[in-house]
């Protein structure tokens, strides 16, 4: 699930950004430093859309650089148990099969794929039903749910099933080409 | 003050009663106090217990956990550890206070008043434990019981919702599906352990774990045939609770509400169906007028003559929540004649009125099996009272036509004026119609009958004019 949400950063500016562009110089830092990473308790940090304020600087001792706090609107995305993600297929393996959606990794394990569709092993290992009307394998685009999530301190796993009604593939380019 | 009355009036607890019965024998049957540790002999198996318990509790209301005990023939401390079970379920409130005599009264009033019966007077002023169904609560409870049991079946029967179980044979390590992304090895697409690196194999859940299972499909199969065996037969051990929930569903839900008002509630009952309680603590805390409660009374006293009215007028609403017995209207109208000594007079008109609407009141609803002999006994004595009064109202006409029109010297007609008064601006109250039904022998009757009353009273005021007016009426 998406949230638009107020972080804060200390960040730390070498004097040489000093001077007219002092602000964009420290957006843009911000930007690289903090777009795409993942915090366990607010999940991936998709973009930075604003910024909120930033605080007086303080020179550390020692260096020179200064710290500036920052106050900073962003969009993250933070994946639930229950959800519904539309999620594209990376990798197919006997245990079942790996697909991202956006930055989360989700792995679908064998039994949380209909008990129809079978391991095709091969040069492009799939799951296919017995009649080969759908084929799940890479780069194909599967609606799955989240059933279980891992959050750790700096990535988030999560285990799906397409095991339910109005779950499975949606579009395969494969197929279509 | 609320005046809902006694919760078991107005809902129908015996379906609740029976779907309390049916959960305890589905749930709670083979429940027991023991750990499992001691050994079990045929004295000391007490299964069952919890439901003898439960069935108890479905014949009172708030009891205290001593007096069940006592009743039950059981040891406090191991019905304790039921009572504690089950509160741990949420099927019962407990209420724990430390009690003064005021309380264990409160409680045995409430007692009395709620089963007819009398409780244990004698009570030392220790911490009193008290329990109670809690029947809102029960009914969403073996829903949602019911609900987690099927779902879990379900679930592990079409494999939902779970996550996959690794495990190494070589370390018996166990991995779950979350670590995939660590385990998966790129030589060849099966998962590896961390630390021996050979390959992991799938474990099968739990429900049904005695044998591991390589995934293969006919234990699969087989276990599946299991789940499905138990989900019928869930299916068919819960029907009667299920059939029981579908019936309860659309009852009004009994809630005896937590301690302290359910007894406030009994004691209230007590009082209006009229046992001379002569433990009632809040009649016994003095004479009335003194102390809050008991004015508090009067006041509602006054209240419920006014709706009185409005009942008499349009004629049978619902009269049962008005019902008021006499006895409580006479205490009360006493305590205000006395209250406002100067004002004796109207008082005493409004006793008259009080009565009057009371007796068509008791007229109108004479179901009440209860009050029935009351009633009985009042409507004869009005019907004897309003017969004398006519009779004197008739021969005071008879000396107003016949003597001088509207002589001073004669207190029944310079009393008369209050009355007409009285009388007409309750009659711009009430509807015309009502007013026909009644005028031929009210108006007539009825006039003269408080002429009469008044008299007795022997207090005249009243303007000239007035009682002009009021013979003209009379005569015209």
């Amino acid at each position: 699930m998406f949230f638009h949400i107020v972080l804060e950063r200390n960040m730390q500016l070498h004097p040489r950004f000093f001077g007219r562009n002092l602000r964009e110089n420290l957006v843009s830092k911000l930007m690289k430093d903090v777009e795409g990473t993942c915090s366990g308790r607010h999940g991936f940090v998709v973009a930075i859309t604003g910024i909120e304020s930033v605080g007086k600087g303080l020179i550390r001792d020692g260096t020179a650089f200064v710290t500036f706090p920052v106050k900073y609107q962003c969009v993250v995305f933070r994946p639930f148990k229950g959800e519904i993600l539309e999620a594209v297929v990376t990798l197919v393996n006997k245990m079942g099969f790996f697909a991202e959606a956006g930055p989360v990794q989700i792995f679908v394990s064998k039994h949380l794929i209909p008990d129809d569709m079978e391991f095709q092993a091969g040069d492009m290992p799939n799951y296919t039903t017995s009649d080969g009307s759908v084929k799940i394998q890479k780069e194909c685009e599967v609606r799955l749910k989240i059933i279980g999530t891992r959050v750790d301190a700096t990535e988030i796993f999560c285990v799906g099933t397409i095991k339910d009604d109005f779950l499975g593939v949606i579009n395969d380019p494969a197929a279509a080409a | 003050m609320d005046n809902k009355g006694p919760v078991q009036k107005t809902v129908v607890l015996e379906p609740f009663i029976k779907l309390v019965r049916l959960l305890a024998r589905a749930f709670y049957d083979d429940y027991t106090t023991k750990s499992d540790n001691q050994p079990r002999t045929a004295r000391s198996d007490n299964r069952g217990i919890a439901v003898v318990v439960l069935d108890e509790l479905t014949r009172k209301q708030w009891v205290r956990e001593e007096d069940l005990a006592k009743e039950l023939k059981l040891h406090a401390k191991q019905l304790r550890k039921i009572i504690r079970h089950f509160e741990e379920q949420n099927l019962i409130m407990r209420d724990h206070r430390k009690e003064t005599a005021k309380g264990a009264k409160m409680y045995s009033v409430a007692v009395a008043a709620t089963t007819g019966g009398r409780a244990e007077d004698k009570v030392k002023f220790h911490t009193h434990s008290y329990c109670c169904l809690n029947y809102p609560q029960i009914y969403d409870i073996v829903r949602y019981k019911l609900h987690r049991m099927k779902k879990k079946l379900k679930d592990e029967l079409e494999d939902r919702n779970t996550v996959q179980e690794y495990g190494c044979p070589n370390c018996q390590r166990k991995y779950n599906a979350l670590d995939a992304l660590r385990l998966i090895s790129m030589e060849d697409d099966a998962f590896h352990c961390e630390n021996c690196n050979s390959e992991l194999v799938v474990e099968c859940n739990k429900l049904t774990s005695e044998e591991v299972a390589d995934g293969d499909d006919n234990a699969r199969k087989r276990r599946r045939e299991k789940l499905r065996d138990m989900l019928q037969k869930m299916e068919v051990q819960i029907k009667p609770l299920m059939d029981q929930i579908n019936r309860v569903k659309d009852l009004p839900v009994p809630d005896f509400g937590s301690l302290i008002a359910w007894e406030a509630r009994a004691a209230i009952a007590a009082r209006e169906n009229g046992e001379l309680n002569p433990n009632d603590p809040l009649r016994s805390q003095g004479g009335y007028g003194s102390t809050p409660m008991p004015f508090l009374g009067e006041t509602k006293v006054e209240v419920n003559l006014g709706e009185g009215k409005e009942d008499v007028k349009s004629n049978g609403g619902d009269s049962s929540l008005k019902v008021l017995p006499p006895w409580m209207i006479k205490q009360g109208m006493n305590l205000t004649e006395e209250q406002r000594g100067e004002m004796r007079q109207e008082a005493k008109v409004d006793v008259g009125s009080s009565k009057l609407s009371d007796d068509k009141k008791s007229a109108m609803e004479g179901g009440d099996e209860k009050d029935l002999l009351k009633d009985e006994y009042f409507k004869a004595y009005y019907a004897a009272l309003i017969q004398q009064q006519q009779e004197l109202a008739q021969k005071q006409r008879e000396e107003e036509t016949g003597g001088e029109v509207g002589a001073p010297d004669n207190e029944l007609a310079s009393t008369s004026p209050n009355r007409q008064v009285g009388m007409k601006s309750k009659r711009e109250e009430e509807e015309d119609v009502e007013w026909e039904e009644e005028a031929p022998p009210v108006a007539v009757g009825g006039n003269g009958n408080y002429k009469v009353d008044l008299n007795v009273e022997a207090e005249a005021s009243g303007g000239e004019e007035e009682e002009e007016e009021d013979i003209d009426w009379e005569e015209g």
